[in-house]
């Protein structure tokens, strides 16, 4: 071990703690009155800079707008720790730089058109509503923390920077909208997310990463960016809703992975039917009132535009 | 109980397929139990998820052709999969939030005849035994208690997020799934990963992530000791288990981790025998750990 670095370790400290009082309060009267070593990052503790987040009882939240009393009753303890899927840097400070490489990946800036560069333009309040929930991060790292595809591949873009994508491709003024949806579209991307919700339920901000790396993905194939496993996954789907109401594992795997990389799963769907449980599409029956289904498939396209979603009232 | 519990019951496709093993057997403790189970001939599929990343407005309506399937049929929605259960969850918590979404979503049914008026209820089976059939009740059903079980919960992401969609339990400090195996006789285990990811989601689009992820939550479950796992997710199922091989591959290491769907384990302290559990559909056998259990000679 080299010289200065020590296992991690937890380090117990008893203090009173008093209705209303926060962990970013109860940091403070540790290092005042406990160990001034302790080392944490925070500025305005009114949750809007986003630098006091850290680990409290196992799930990532603002320091700053978490109670002590009402975290205690819920598990007896207050364990604060440093944010996961972050290399520790001292204490309760973890290393930010990989966050920022990732949000700078995705370009944090509009490209307009260059003739209006420089002027007012208009921009109507269904044109901010879309973007609105992107727009209220305060890139805490919160969602990156607890984000379960991150944590199995650190290359994976992460859903603090896919929200930002957002933030821009869904921007009316945006000039570079399907560069950036074709950049997002490659490995590491809005692809690869595994749809575990955790940045959603842990998000200090309701900015709803998943949410929005759901519309860079129906952006992305309404752009007919449709040449990569994810796209096709979700074409695959569409398709065999429409045609038996149901989900069809076996076209979806084939439609999917394409045809050689199909083959490659035939050993493991001999094991499958070795034990009954290989998925064949030929016997596959479809739902009753399949009529329905294609009506609504029909009246859905129709009127694709006037759907709005709940949050941010967008169109798409 | 004063009253019998009825459902329109809804397994999802998985459960019709792959998995129809947790199919068979949920309906066998249904009908063990008292639980009346009726079928959504017409039901669609949820879309998984994946149908919100082609078209919100679809997929939406398509759930909402689900739930009005449900409300003629006077019952909540029983379904046996997370992924059914928060995919139509949420598509639920929109419709009750956003009035205009409702109204759109039903002037696309009306084109196919159908009206949905936002008063179904979306449960899962875990929710069912825990809070409409009750703990107390299915105590009382146990014949065979799993004494010498430690079953490890696995409770994946969709049984537990988004929770203001859900609203059932604290995705933080979840306890049901250990409520109902403890029930039951059987030991739960307490392990790190039971709340996260098994990476069914991106077994087409980034097979390595998916086999890392569920290597690791049966390397977790392992490690605290658990003899098998428990999963109210066939999708998860369709990981922890299929997927298992690939695993231990990966990891250069056998793991040997037989895992149930909490119908079968709940069948098997109701009595039911492996033959009717349908065990020999799983890839790693439960034989040696219900031996070893003394659950089965």
């Amino acid at each position: 071990m080299g010289k200065g670095i020590c296992m991690p370790f937890l380090q117990a400290y008893d203090l009173e703690a008093r209705e209303g009082m926060t962990v970013l309060d109860a940091l403070h009267v540790i290092k005042d009155e406990h160990d001034g070593t302790l080392a944490f990052r925070m500025s305005c503790r009114s949750a809007i800079c986003g630098s006091c987040a850290v680990n409290i009882n196992g799930f990532p939240k603002l320091a700053c707008k978490t109670q002590i009393v009402p975290e205690y009753k819920k598990t007896n303890a207050i364990v604060v720790e440093p944010l996961s899927n972050h290399r520790v840097i001292k204490d309760l400070i973890v290393d930010f730089n990989p966050f920022w490489d990732k949000i700078n990946k995705i370009e944090p800036w509009l490209n307009r058109e260059a003739a209006i560069s420089g002027q007012p333009s208009a921009f109507s309040k269904k044109d901010i509503l879309r973007i609105n929930n992107s727009g209220k991060c305060i890139l805490c790292g919160c969602c990156n923390a607890v984000c379960n595809a991150l944590e199995a591949d650190r290359d994976f873009i992460g859903p603090a920077a896919l929200a930002k994508a957002w933030r821009f491709t869904g921007d009316v003024r945006e000039v570079g909208k399907k560069k950036r949806l074709e950049l997002l579209s490659k490995e590491h991307g809005i692809w690869d997310c595994v749809r575990c919700v955790h940045c959603t339920q842990y998000c200090p901000k309701d900015v709803a990463p998943l949410q929005a790396i759901e519309r860079l993905r129906a952006n992305a194939m309404k752009e007919d960016i449709l040449d990569n496993h994810g796209a096709k996954h979700v074409e695959s789907m569409v398709d065999s809703v429409k045609r038996t109401g149901r989900l069809d594992e076996a076209a979806m795997t084939f439609k999917t992975l394409g045809f050689l990389r199909s083959l490659g799963m035939i050993p493991f769907g001999i094991k499958l039917e070795m034990h009954g449980k290989m998925p064949f599409p030929l016997i596959f029956p479809a739902i009753e009132g399949m009529d329905e289904v294609k009506k609504i498939y029909e009246e859905a396209e129709k009127k694709k535009s006037g759907v709005r979603r709940q949050k941010s009232e967008d169109t798409g | 109980m004063s009253k019998t519990l009825k459902y329109a019951y809804y397994p999802g496709c998985a459960s019709q397929a792959i998995t129809k093993e947790a199919n068979s057997t949920t309906r066998k403790i249904a009908e063990i139990l008292g639980i009346e189970l009726h079928d959504m001939p017409k039901a669609n599929c949820c879309g998984a998820g994946l149908l919100t990343d082609y078209d919100y407005g679809l997929y939406i309506a398509l759930n909402a052709r689900i739930f009005a399937q449900a409300e003629n049929m006077g019952m909540d929605i029983m379904t046996i999969c997370s992924t059914c259960l928060m995919v139509m969850s949420t598509a639920n918590r929109d419709l009750r939030n956003n009035p205009e979404l409702f109204k759109k979503t039903n002037e696309i049914l009306a084109a196919a005849g159908i009206r949905y008026n936002g008063t179904v209820k979306i449960k899962q089976l875990l929710w069912v035994l825990v809070e409409d059939y009750g703990l107390e009740n299915l105590k009382k059903k146990v014949k065979t208690p799993l004494k010498n079980l430690y079953a490890a919960p696995f409770y994946g992401c969709h049984s537990l997020r988004p929770s203001d969609a859900l609203g059932f339990e604290d995705p933080e400090r979840p306890w049901s799934l250990e409520a109902v195996i403890a029930s039951l006789g059987a030991e739960p285990v307490e392990y790190g990963g039971k709340t996260k990811c098994c990476g069914f989601q991106v077994d087409l689009v980034r097979e390595d992530v998916a086999v890392e992820m569920t290597g690791k939550r049966l390397l977790d479950a392992k490690m605290q000791g658990g003899a098998c796992m428990v999963t109210p997710c066939p999708f998860c199922h369709i990981n922890l288990d299929n997927y298992q091989g690939m695993a231990e591959k990966k990891n250069n290491q056998k793991i040997n981790m037989p895992v149930f769907h909490l119908s079968q384990l709940v069948g098997l302290a109701l009595g039911m025998t492996a033959e009717e559990l349908e065990l020999s559909r799983h890839l790693v056998s439960a034989m040696d750990v219900l031996r070893e259990a003394n659950l089965i000679v």
